[in-house]
């Protein structure tokens, strides 16, 4: 269907200023001078190819030079948007000599000149309302490249969910692609959206796009306290990469009569919305293959609304890359009710098992399971198998009686919070851990949700947030090792309450029996350069005691990790802590007295890993101080064999998202994307000391 | 928010000017810098305007993080109180920023303060940006005070 509302008057103005910027001839000799093909090496897709890998066979910067990296420029994506961000989660593309990224709180698009950080064109979209309603704000995790040899193309998802391509030299839109440049994607959707303004959905991930295809998904609000359970439904979406027409759709809740829709009991998949694919999808070229890792459908941690197994929730879908048509698919989870939604792209790796050579699809999980399959056919690897799991009594849930359970490889991060799990650095720690959690329910993974009471509060679990969240994994192609972080103490308690009348039309969402059901909002809605006031909300103090004993973590280390996962093998070939210990732990009385312990890594869900020919580099999301530095965090490389740290050099702020490399003129660059604390979005570019 | 923009380019250097300022002028968190009746108007404007995203008690709800614990006073060691109150001022509540008045973003600081188990005093926590700029965030209390 061709679009045939012309598109609103502030969007049709911001193009036509945006065009006639663009259109200055600076812009584009600006570029042309940055473009150069000598010593170049590109970083051309989010994850460095299609296949999910973030890997760049580059060695100028090795074991050997790491700790002499130094700041070769800085981006600072303060004037990308009404407001500086604190949350840059984007990863450049390098092409040719220049970087092209998102950036800031109007996700505007820049080109930079690779060598300098010079600002070569700038991009953006004013979206007024429905940027500001979006659910999913800020400058995004990136923008995908295109070219056909002679056309070349930047194509981005705004804040308001549009796709807009953009011609790489100049910047401005592509007259040939959508209407001037842009396709509304909240429109040709195979559902109504209503009001295109507050139509619930945006996306954060870069599109994939492979030959003349570009992969759509989508996202919606957080789940813990949603309004609706008939909210937008997640389906993917092809559209051709010169035209902007819609070349398929994939139906991830199914309709009547198409495969899966029995799954939904009761017809549930009519009136339950989500289930869609937030994270990067990923593409076999040769296989012809679209990987689709499906998130939950409505809501988190309650699905008395979907009785039944819920396909595609959950699962990974292969579509083949011509017609979306499913080929195969694998349920990790059964009828989520964890938010332990798909969250990593699925890496596409080439292995060796048992002798004979393998294409396999590995995809990491929030719950610590790396599922392996045979990625022609969706036969898994190694046995996964049906286990028995616990049955919750959570009124008119629905449960599956078992879940999946890989037998290879081993889980690589915690993924259920026991006894055994809890902080034990001394006696008095571990009883008093004892005494505070008589209050939660403890479980091994899948342990049921509950309702929220005076006498057991909720589940304490890492579900939201914990083991491998949106950056997901890396691998390097030439030995079949994948290299993935996980947060091992992202603790939550989970209990579910009925909302207040108007809140939700579902019954039970998450809240905290003694406390006023709310509604929880994330930084990912009303968060975008134009959004409103928001409306005052209803006061309440005390609660429960914070998952914390005497000021130290709940649970005991690590807080995270990488691992190196052998998919040959399906082992594990090392772990190690990432990250310093933190300030509040190193420095506690109890952990001086003990004389200290070995480093702890860092809890957070915003790490991603850079492999290059010879190290796995990933940097620190948390500040420390400590005796070697200021204020500050480290970038850390590791030997890629070993995992041995073998360098590491100071940043200034935080990583927030993942580090990507590219060379030009023989030069190896490696930009760390980073934010928090009081410093707002800055692209960093590292590269060794010496003339350019 | 000219503030902001000339604080952040040069995050590094204030944090070490800040620092020295603070050690200067001998001021400190710990030395009871805000007061228990604005720590409670703090709270009461933060349940109106904070805890949608970062809860009740402050634990963080989604991808909103904890404004209590080690971690959080870790991420501002060795900063002022500047840095934070204008970080908060410039950026909250994140759909609307600079929406409440300077008292009140101060009573929201001092709430905050509070809850990480810093001291109420006798003087309120002044407003102003350049003078909070003084007052030296530790997460360890500095000895003899």
């Amino acid at each position: 269907m061709k679009i045939l509302s012309p598109l609103p008057l502030s969007v049709a103005a911001a193009l036509l200023l945006t065009t006639a910027a663009g259109a200055q001839t600076p812009a584009k000799e600006g570029t042309l001078a940055a473009r150069t093909s000598t010593g170049v090496a590109n970083w051309t897709t989010y994850n460095a190819d299609l296949k999910g890998s973030r890997y760049a066979p580059l060695d100028q910067i090795n074991a050997g030079n790491f700790k002499d990296l130094e700041i070769a420029w800085r981006f600072k994506t303060d004037i990308l948007g009404s407001r500086p961000e604190y949350k840059l989660e984007s990863t450049p593309l390098a092409v040719d000599g220049v970087i092209y990224t998102t950036g800031g709180t109007r996700r505007a698009v820049v080109a930079l000149n690779g060598a300098t950080g010079e600002l070569l064109w700038q991009f953006a979209l004013h979206e007024g309302r429905r940027s500001a309603e979006s659910p999913r704000a800020l400058s995004g995790r990136g923008l995908s490249y295109w070219t056909d040899g002679t056309r070349r193309r930047i194509l981005y998802v705004t804040i308001g969910y549009r796709l807009v391509s953009l011609d790489a030299d100049t910047g401005r839109p592509d007259p040939d692609f959508g209407t001037n440049g842009v396709v509304d994607l909240k429109t040709d959707f195979d559902q109504d959206l209503g009001d295109l303004d507050t139509g619930e959905v945006g996306v954060h991930s870069a599109p994939a796009v492979s030959g003349n295809t570009i992969i759509i998904g989508a996202a919606f609000r957080e789940g813990f306290t949603p309004k609706t359970h008939n909210n937008t439904k997640g389906y993917v979406r092809a559209f051709d990469v010169r035209t902007g027409k819609r070349l398929w759709t994939f139906h991830t809740v199914p309709k009547p009569g198409e495969f899966g829709y029995d799954t939904w009991l009761n017809k549930s998949a009519d009136i339950n919305g989500n289930t869609g694919v937030w994270t990067q999808v990923s593409v076999d070229e040769e296989l012809g293959l679209a990987y689709l890792a499906v998130e939950s459908p409505t809501s988190d941690f309650f699905g008395g609304k979907r009785p039944g197994n819920n396909l595609f929730g959950n699962s990974l879908v292969a579509v083949d890359l011509k017609t979306g048509e499913r080929r195969w698919h694998y349920q990790l989870i059964h009828h989520e009710i964890w938010d332990l939604d798909n969250s990593s792209a699925p890496l596409l790796m080439d292995v060796t098992v048992d002798g004979k050579p393998k294409k396999v699809v590995g995809l990491p999980s929030k719950q610590g399971f790396f599922y392996v399959f045979d990625r022609a056919t969706g036969v898994p690897v190694w046995p996964i198998k049906e286990t028995r799991v616990a049955k919750g009594n959570v009124p008119g849930e629905w449960y599956s009686p078992t879940q999946p359970i890989p037998s290879k490889p081993p889980v690589y991060a915690r993924n259920g919070v026991e006894e055994k799990d809890l902080i034990d650095f001394t006696p008095d720690l571990k009883a008093k851990a004892l005494t505070l959690t008589s209050k939660y329910v403890l479980g091994p993974v899948y342990t049921p949700p509950i309702v929220s009471t005076p006498e057991k509060f909720g589940v304490i679990n890492n579900w939201a947030q914990g083991g491998t969240n949106w950056p997901g994994g890396s691998f390097d192609p030439e030995t079949g090792i994948a290299y993935v972080y996980a947060c091992g103490a992202c603790i939550s308690s989970t209990g579910l309450l009925p909302p207040p009348a108007g809140l939700s039309d579902i019954p039970l969402v998450v809240g905290v029996a003694g406390q006023p059901v709310t509604m929880i909002k994330g930084p990912g809605e009303g968060a975008g350069a134009d959004s409103p006031a928001p409306a005052a909300a209803p006061g309440g103090g005390g609660g429960p005691p914070r998952l914390a004993v005497d000021g130290l973590p709940l649970v005991k280390p690590p807080y995270g990790t990488i691992s190196a996962i052998d998919v040959n093998s399906g082992t594990i070939k090392w772990q190690v802590a990432h990250g310093e210990t933190p300030d509040f732990v190193r420095n506690h009385p109890v952990i001086k007295a003990m004389g200290g312990i070995p480093r702890t890594g860092q809890a957070t869900y915003q790490i991603g890993t850079l492999v290059t020919k010879s190290l796995v580099i990933a940097g620190e999301n948390q500040f420390t101080t400590t005796a070697d530095h200021p204020r500050g965090a480290m970038l850390r490389a590791y030997d890629k064999q070993s995992g041995q740290e073998v360098g590491a050099v100071f940043m200034p702020s935080t990583q927030s998202g993942s580090p990507m490399t590219y060379m030009i003129g023989g030069r190896q660059y490696i930009i760390v994307p980073t934010s928090g604390g009081n410093a707002s979005g800055e692209f960093i570019a590292y590269a060794l000391p010496g003339k350019k | 928010m000219r503030a902001l923009l000339t604080l952040i380019p040069l995050a590094c250097a204030v944090a070490v000017a800040g620092t020295a300022i603070a050690q200067e002028a001998g001021k400190s968190v710990w030395q009871g810098i805000y007061t228990e009746d604005q720590a409670q108007r703090g709270a009461g404007t933060y349940a109106q305007r904070c805890g949608a995203c970062h809860g009740a008690a402050l634990n963080g709800t989604g991808e909103a993080p904890p404004l209590i614990g080690g971690e959080f006073v870790s991420h501002w060691d060795t900063m002022t109180v500047g840095d934070l109150f204008d970080r908060v001022r410039t950026t909250m509540p994140q759909n609307d920023p600079q929406s409440l008045t300077r008292e009140e973003y101060a009573d929201v600081l001092a709430f905050l303060l509070k809850n990480n188990g810093f001291p109420a005093g006798g003087q309120p926590l002044d407003k102003r940006s350049e003078v909070l700029a003084t007052i030296g965030i530790t997460a360890e209390k500095p000895a003899g005070l």
